[in-house]
């Protein structure tokens, strides 16, 4: 806390270039890391599955959907039709008899293929139009999920998930479920911190900012984008059979609307574009704090004697939802992951503020 | 082939097409004052049909004069919103106005169903429901009604563009530092547009209420009004007005012959499928004229 | 007596800092009188701050997230240093900034209209357009054409002629000469002068140009590096030896056999 960067100084490009060049940093994720190891054991099991799984496998999601949209700058209002299609392949591949870990590796498999034809989109237009024509396949996978009884499980168009198990050993406990959520999402959040420093990262960055400069530098972009279209979707397909398996145990297309994946932008963007810790501060947001404010409101409304009406009370949720990400962008378009670094840099030196860069 | 049913099925899909050219004209005028792709566009339909509700239903004003004071509402309303949530975006990379809009909208949405349920409810606008023949064809009388208020608000507009405010927006359109040199008010006229945009949203509100009941279901239109202003070219009211008819007749017939081989439900379909192959092939739409973002 | 001095001026802008994005200092100090009825020039090669000594008069700096830092600019007495664009218009300041932005898919009638001011009647606006028209009788035949296809200096016209719909009482002109033919350079700058005698119409005229500026202004200012480095009348200054040198391309009568290249530093500079 006390001007946490004394001592500090890199002396070669391999030390200036760890994925925590600050000590202090280090620990704080040495101790979320030993906090969410811990979490089962003094977390009551209410919270821990109930928000704090989610919350770790919307992260994931939200990470993978951060990589196309943050760092390699393509707009994808489909993100929840390609997690619709890991969820639905590593769901049917299970009850098929496919072994989860098998499952899970086809379903994000399966995601990539699929997700690659929005990459083609991308190929062609950007921008606006690329978001239009992302809207547009997921209009177009909703209507699949719907029409056809096959994939989403007959009438009721739901899917009953097996029981998740891995390395031979069914998981059935609150406590099991969270620690393969948590698993996922710490498997993401390395893969997503070490990306930043290999030249993959840099060359998506570089199709972000400018594809045609990136590629007078010999940047190839549209390998890039498919790369990056790719290894997003793997991560959504992932996290969408993963989503399924411990959370919902039943998967049906309104898991997967347009409304998701509205909401996973919004994740991504509350959160902070190209943001790793913005994803986690976005995703909690996003999912969360609409259910508290509208526990908040019935529970004022119940102190002052107050009758709220059931459907204004359901719509609540929606309306605080689309507050804040309103009042996010005004505050800080470049989301949360923005006002953290604000608030790190300034703790970081302090309180020798002068020798802020 | 029966032609007289495919006719029927054409005029129809083409008076359907110009309630979302309606919906769709908003979409344009903000697009072309601001380069903004308005995504609340379909929460403020619906919330121009709740005002309109309330008033008549609640407050107990006749009709016509709810409308008037909804419409003064409205356009005060989308000045508000241009005002303060747009206008610090401005400059800002299309993403985030694009995730500004659809917060609005869910937030709107939210907001208006908060506030006056979800439950369906319908406007009477007193259209009789008697059919109507012209020759062997059935036309729908309220599509007829929503067909001429398009016609009639795509008119108003086109003499509008020449009025010397018409001609400041466009110029706003054209080039914002060319018009502040010249002392119009770019800000002025940007909150203008959508103010009027919020008018158009309650004119296809009222309209769209009085024929499938005003509720969620509204918000809905918003993947056919995109698709009809992405399909007439963004910045074009008369690309609006074409293209709503056009995909009214696709979607209208192309349903009838798709229904029978997928059981039912294909008209999402074809319009998702016009709005990709639009912006794959010819991105900046029949009348558009902006340089699009091509890779 | 200062009063009455003051009071010449249209235009003072006293030592005058302008920043952009908070960090990128643009000009540094520049003070620039105009005298009421009187063309004056800003001469300086590129990047030296004429265009946004322009732009902090005209207000179209806040638009380039820039902003007058220091000192203050005061138009007919009244400082104006955070007035709004479209209020300095108002007042009589209008802008023809640089490379000819014409409402490229309006028609050039509509381009005038477009520029009218809030209270103009239409009579007043038909009877402005008829003058401009008899200015740049080139556009009257093509009022009804899209701007976007007239020629390079028929819409340098059309963007003259723009700006004097908003009836200004200070012109000012960023670069008209650029990328247009000597020819058309000349026609213009005689009907800015016609203007100027005519009206009584203040110009500020911003050039690389300087041979042709000069022959125009009564007065020039030479700014390099976001500071005046030189201000005299225009004979002065076509007369100086480095201005000749730098700016107007060699004496006459210079054998070039005899020209000693980088001879001479630009003194002011070191």
């Amino acid at each position: 806390m006390f001007y946490r960067l004394s001592g500090v100084y890199h002396t070669s490009y391999a030390s200036d270039s760890r994925i925590f060049k600050v000590p202090a940093d280090r620990n704080l994720a040495v101790f979320f890391l030993l906090f969410g190891l811990a979490a089962p054991f003094i977390v009551p099991s209410i919270y821990l599955n109930s928000y704090m799984l989610p919350w770790l496998i919307w992260t994931a999601a939200a990470l993978g959907l951060n990589l196309v949209t943050g760092w390699a700058g393509q707009l994808h209002l489909g993100y929840a039709a390609v997690m619709a299609v890991g969820a639905y392949s590593a769901v049917h591949a299970a009850r098929f008899g496919v072994p989860w870990e098998f499952a899970l590796i086809i379903g994000g498999l399966a995601s990539s293929v699929i997700g690659s034809l929005f990459a083609f989109a991308a190929l062609r237009v950007k921008g606006l139009y690329l978001a239009l024509t992302t809207l547009a396949m997921q209009f177009i996978m909703d209507w699949v999920l719907h029409h056809s009884p096959t994939v989403t499980g007959g009438s009721h168009a739901s899917l009953q998930s097996p029981t998740l198990a891995l390395l031979g050993q069914p998981i059935t406990s609150d406590a099991g479920f969270y620690y393969v959520a948590f698993g996922w999402c710490v498997l993401v959040t390395i893969f997503m911190l070490n990306l930043k420093r290999t030249g993959l990262g840099r060359a998506l960055v570089a199709v972000r900012e400018k594809d045609y400069a990136a590629a007078i530098l010999g940047v190839n972009s549209f390998y890039y984008k498919i790369l990056a279209f790719a290894a997003s979707s793997f991560i959504a397909g992932v996290s969408g059979a993963l989503l399924v398996a411990t959370f919902f145990f039943l998967a049906t297309p309104e898991q997967f609307s347009v409304a998701v994946s509205i909401q996973a932008l919004a994740m991504v963007i509350v959160g902070g574009l190209g943001s790793i810790i913005g994803s986690y501060f976005g995703v909690a947001l996003i999912l969360l704090v609409p259910g508290v404010i509208n526990n908040l409101v019935a529970a004022i409304a119940h102190t002052l004697g107050a009758q709220v009406n059931v459907e204004t009370l359901a719509h609540i949720p929606n309306a605080a939802y689309g507050a804040l990400i309103v009042i996010i962008l005004l505050i800080e378009p470049l989301g949360l992951g923005k006002l953290y670094g604000n608030i790190r840099e300034y703790l970081m030196v302090w309180p020798f503020d002068q020798f802020r860069k | 082939m029966d032609w007289v049913f495919l006719a029927e099925l054409a005029l129809n899909g083409a008076l359907t097409g110009l309630l979302y050219s309606l919906f769709a004209i908003g979409l344009v005028l903000i697009y072309k004052a601001s380069s903004v792709p308005n995504l609340a566009q379909a929460a403020l339909t619906m919330l121009g049909a709740y005002v309109v509700l309330a008033l008549s239903r609640d407050v107990g004003l006749p009709l016509w004069l709810a409308i008037m004071l909804a419409a003064v509402i409205m356009f005060g309303l989308g000045f508000g919103i241009e005002r303060v949530a747009l206008r610090r975006l401005a400059g800002r990379p299309i993403i985030m106005i694009l995730m500004m809009t659809l917060g609005l909208d869910i937030f709107l949405r939210g907001t208006t169903l908060a506030i006056w349920g979800g439950t369906s409810r319908s406007i009477e606008l007193g259209v009789s429901y008697e059919p109507l023949f012209v020759g062997d064809m059935f036309i729908s009388r309220i599509n007829l009604v929503g067909a001429g208020v398009a016609v009639v608000l795509f008119v108003a507009f086109m003499l509008f563009f020449r009025t010397r405010t018409g001609i400041k927006l466009r110029a706003i359109a054209d080039d914002y530092m060319a018009s502040w040199s010249v002392g119009i008010s770019v800000e002025r006229g940007v909150g203008l547009s959508w103010a009027l945009a919020s008018v158009v949203a309650l004119a296809a509100g009222v309209i769209w209420g009085e024929i499938q009941g005003v509720d969620q279901a509204l918000s809905l239109l918003l993947l056919k009004g995109l698709t009809v202003a992405v399909l007439g070219g963004l910045d074009s009211i008369l690309g609006a007005v074409v293209a709503g008819i056009i995909l009214g007749i696709i979607e209208n017939v192309g349903a009838d012959f798709l229904d029978p081989l997928v059981g039912g439900g294909s008209r999402e379909l074809i319009v998702a499928a016009v709005l990709i192959l639009t912006v794959m092939i010819r991105p900046h739409g029949l009348f558009g004229r902006h340089d699009i973002e091509r890779v | 007596m200062q009063e009455k001095v003051e009071a010449q001026h249209i235009l003072s802008m006293n030592s005058v800092e302008v920043l952009y994005d908070n960090v990128m200092l643009a000009i540094k100090g520049v003070s620039i009188q105009v005298p009421k009825g009187a063309m004056i020039a800003l001469l300086g090669s590129n990047g030296a701050g004429k265009s946004t000594t322009l732009k902090a008069i005209s207000g179209l700096l806040k638009a380039e997230r820039g902003r007058v830092s220091r000192g203050e600019i005061q138009f007919e007495a009244t400082d104006i240093t955070e007035m709004l664009a479209q209020n300095r218009v108002e007042m009589g300041i209008c802008h023809v900034i640089e490379g000819r932005r014409v409402f490229e898919h309006l028609t050039p009638d509509e381009n005038l209209i477009a520029a009218a001011p809030a209270g103009m009647s239409r009579s007043a606006l038909d009877a402005e357009k008829d003058k401009i028209y008899d200015y740049f009788p080139r556009l009257a035949e093509r009022r009804n054409s899209h701007a976007g296809y007239l020629s390079g200096g028929e819409q340098q016209m059309l963007a003259i002629g723009r700006a004097l719909v908003t009836q200004p009482s200070l012109l000012m002109l960023d670069e008209p000469s650029l990328g247009l033919a000597p020819f058309l350079v000349e026609e213009i700058f005689g009907i800015i002068q016609q203007i100027n005698q005519k009206e009584g119409m203040s110009v500020l005229l911003v050039e690389q140009n300087a041979l042709a500026a000069l022959e125009i202004v009564s007065e020039g200012y030479l700014i390099e590096n976001g500071r005046v480095v030189m201000h005299g009348t225009a004979e002065a200054l076509k007369a100086n030896s480095d201005i000749q040198e730098f700016y107007l391309g060699g004496g006459e009568g210079i054998d070039f056999h005899d020209v000693k290249h980088y001879s001479r530093r630009k003194r002011w500079l070191s």
